[in-house]
């Protein structure tokens, strides 16, 4: 294809580039920009726009355009912060509408594997925000992985020292689910974790 | 392509694509493979949580040279007590590590699968302990061949002596006599008689090395792997960030 179109392979090594999207995937893509041409400023126009303008937030590290967030500046709960692994976490528990307090993304989890160890996340940042707030409650949300619960067990034991409250997001059986299809180690951790009724 | 059904551990995980996973297993059957487990990340239908680091796993599996593809897991156990402890964790992410670093892909060595599961069940029961670590090491350095030798000098041959006279020094990843190694730290009878006695000892948790002797086994062993490895071992270096002392506090 290159050979036909310099600007026309060069989008297609772009979109290779992208998650999930191989040879053809791309191919189909720039066929389909390229029959609609308003599409392509508009698509063009917004990629410019988030890498200008979005970065991340000095408080949380969550994504935003205004620095602080909406959620760090607004009328939120101070007393309680709920602790994610990335931005699409915070943005989960958001849809949710269970939460009202506020959020730090650590960008990233521990991870033993990877060589991804405590100075590499924004957990000195996370232990300076609480040192001048007056949060009493943080939350642990990052994921049931065997990294995400490495780095729950990290952060509680630092966080229990500086006399704070600290919960773990509860885990178990699916909503609306039959037990019958559940996994084993699902059932495991939901018997192991089950609460007076 | 060839079906089949196997048991093993997972050595590790990564995404794939949209919605795979690349798993890294060591197996009894068929040694260290790596395979896809197509929908692993979209879907718990197929594999449900059992696609989880440390986990042990009834597997069906089509083997392929190159990858092979995971059409099946049941989980025997996830281990549930090494993940509710950091220290357990850093310990089973190491001999994870050392296991997929030293053991050939599709060769089946049952020696190294019973140490490995036997390690990793015993970390799940308790606590971990360096000693347990060190008695991990050099029986897997013992299976694999790379054991440093521990009765004779390993430059001229001279027998280290017995009892209390067995002594000599570290060159390195091996034991020299006095003579060899006039300028090297030395490592006393005691730890060479506790290293013997792991090899000899079937069982995890039965030794336990002094301060001493730990400090002596860990500049020997260390030595002994570091000088077989390519690059450094992450999850080491994970270890040691972290540092024994203080994620041995950490709560259980």
């Amino acid at each position: 294809m290159l050979q036909f179109s310099a600007s026309f392979g060069r989008l297609l090594l772009e979109l290779k580039k992208l998650p999930g999207v191989g040879e053809k995937t791309a191919l189909r893509l720039a066929f389909h920009l390229l029959k609609s041409p308003g599409n392509i400023e508009a698509l063009a126009n917004s990629l410019i726009s988030v890498a200008k303008n979005v970065h991340l937030c000095s408080v949380c590290f969550g994504i935003t355009e205004d620095d602080p967030c909406v959620i760090c500046s607004g009328g939120r709960d101070d007393s309680v912060i709920c602790v994610v692994e990335e931005s699409q976490d915070m943005l989960a528990i958001e849809r949710s509408h269970a939460f009202r307090g506020k959020y730090h993304v650590l960008q990233g989890a521990l991870s033993p594997l990877s060589g991804i160890t405590p100075s590499q996340l924004r957990i000195a940042e996370l232990l300076e925000r609480l040192r001048h707030s007056q949060t009493r409650e943080v939350i642990l949300a990052t994921n049931f992985s065997v990294e995400g619960e490495a780095t729950a067990l990290y952060l509680a034991k630092i966080l229990k020292d500086l006399g704070l409250k600290v919960t773990r997001l509860a885990h178990g059986i699916p909503l609306g689910s039959d037990i019958e299809y559940v996994d084993a180690a699902t059932v495991q951790r939901a018997v192991e974790g089950r609460s007076e009724f | 392509m060839e079906i089949g059904n196997c048991r093993g551990v997972v050595l590790n995980l990564a995404d794939y694509r949209e919605s795979d996973r690349l798993v890294t297993l060591f197996t009894l059957e068929h040694g260290r493979i790596s395979g896809i487990a197509r929908g692993a990340r979209r879907s718990v239908k197929r594999f449900g949580g059992a696609l989880e680091l440390f986990a042990l796993l009834n597997l069906q599996v089509k083997f392929r040279n190159a990858l092979s593809e995971l059409l099946e897991a049941d989980i025997v156990t996830i281990h549930s007590g090494i993940r509710s402890d950091l220290n357990r964790i850093a310990h089973a992410a190491y001999a994870s590590d050392l296991i997929a670093t030293f053991s050939p892909e599709g060769l089946a060595n049952q020696r190294l699968f019973r140490l490995l599961t036997a390690y990793l069940a015993h970390l799940d029961a308790g606590l971990a302990t360096v000693s347990d670590r060190r008695f991990f090491e050099i029986n897997l350095l013992n299976i694999i061949g790379y054991r440093p030798e521990l009765d004779q000098c390993s430059r001229c041959g001279s027998l280290l002596g017995e009892g209390a006279e067995r002594a000599g020094r570290i060159f390195g990843g091996e034991v020299v006599c006095r003579r060899c190694g006039i300028s090297c730290r030395e490592i006393s009878a005691e730890t060479l008689e506790l290293l013997s006695r792991s090899l000899k000892t079937g069982r995890f948790g039965l030794l336990s090395f002094s301060s001493a002797t730990l400090d002596e086994a860990g500049a020997l062993l260390d030595n002994a792997i570091e000088s077989h490895l390519e690059k450094p071992l992450r999850s080491l270096a994970f270890l040691r960030e972290l540092g024994d002392n203080q994620i041995a506090s950490l709560p259980s």
